[in-house]
């Protein structure tokens, strides 16, 4: 039981952290000139579930400033706030099903 | 683990805009010096932003793979060539024959627009930080 469901929550928190990470570098790069929004598609990654790195895709659609770069902000922020909510409740939802394991092994008693 | 490598991209940011910052300082501090060792008026200064690869050698070297996302970098530090603005001051000890003083062409405006936009881009990378370093709490948090 452990495996399958604490399986599905790595691969979601790991998926977290690369979009974290490009989150974090187009922060980074908010001033960089001809610099393009990066990020993954989040949704088709966690259903392919195939390789551990997940394919990096410009973002398409966002206006581009004078200097070529289409960073937004806002986007990035909303983003931001957003995946270190959803590595919450993954790590919560971790945290039980390692608790339940646990109490497993000390036969529901004491823990 | 590559949530680590997320503080170093937020550093980098960071560390870029305070450059620029400084710059941008500079040309506030110096919109009146008539006198540069490289003789004649201040030039204004900027910086050129470019994209980078980060990632400490030793997570790179420990998962042997090449990181995709990337940080940010002063690539160089532009001076501005537009011809220094004339002022005639005739009793000015840096003025020419005709009474003309060439100073700096430094735009305050220009300057403070560009230096809030250096303060938000720093707030945004130490969010993107701190919002990292609450992750990876969480994920120790596993641990206990």
């Amino acid at each position: 039981m452990l495996d399958r469901v604490a399986g599905q929550l790595e691969r979601y928190m790991d998926l977290l952290s690369a979009r974290q990470k490009l989150v974090a570098s187009n922060i980074a790069n908010l001033d960089t000139p001809g610099y393009r929004t990066r990020d993954v598609d989040f949704q088709s990654e966690f259903q392919s579930a195939a390789g551990l790195n997940p394919e990096v895709v410009e973002v398409t659609g966002l206006p581009v400033k004078n200097d070529g770069n289409n960073v937004n902000l806002d986007r990035e922020s909303r983003l931001l706030a957003e995946n270190a909510l959803r590595f919450q409740v993954a790590s919560s939802l971790m945290r039980a099903q390692i608790h339940t394991v646990e109490s497993a092994i000390n036969g529901g008693g004491q823990s | 683990m590559s949530l680590f490598s997320v503080l170093s991209i937020g550093a980098s940011g960071m560390a870029s805009q305070r450059a620029r910052a400084e710059l941008l300082t500079e040309n506030l501090a110096n919109a009146e010096t008539t006198r540069t060792p490289e003789g004649g008026p201040y030039r204004r200064k900027d910086v050129v932003f470019a994209s980078t690869e980060v990632g400490s050698p030793f997570a790179s070297v420990f998962s042997g793979e090449l990181e995709s996302a990337g940080g940010v970098a002063v690539a160089g530090v532009v001076t501005d060539t537009r011809d220094p603005e004339r002022r005639y001051l005739p009793g000015h000890p840096d003025a020419d024959a005709e009474g003309y003083v060439a100073f700096p062409r430094v735009n305050p405006a220009e300057d403070m627009v560009d230096l809030m936009g250096a303060a938000r881009g720093y707030e945004a990378n130490v969010a993107a930080i701190s919002a990292v370093k609450d992750m990876i709490a969480r994920s120790l948090d596993l641990l206990r």
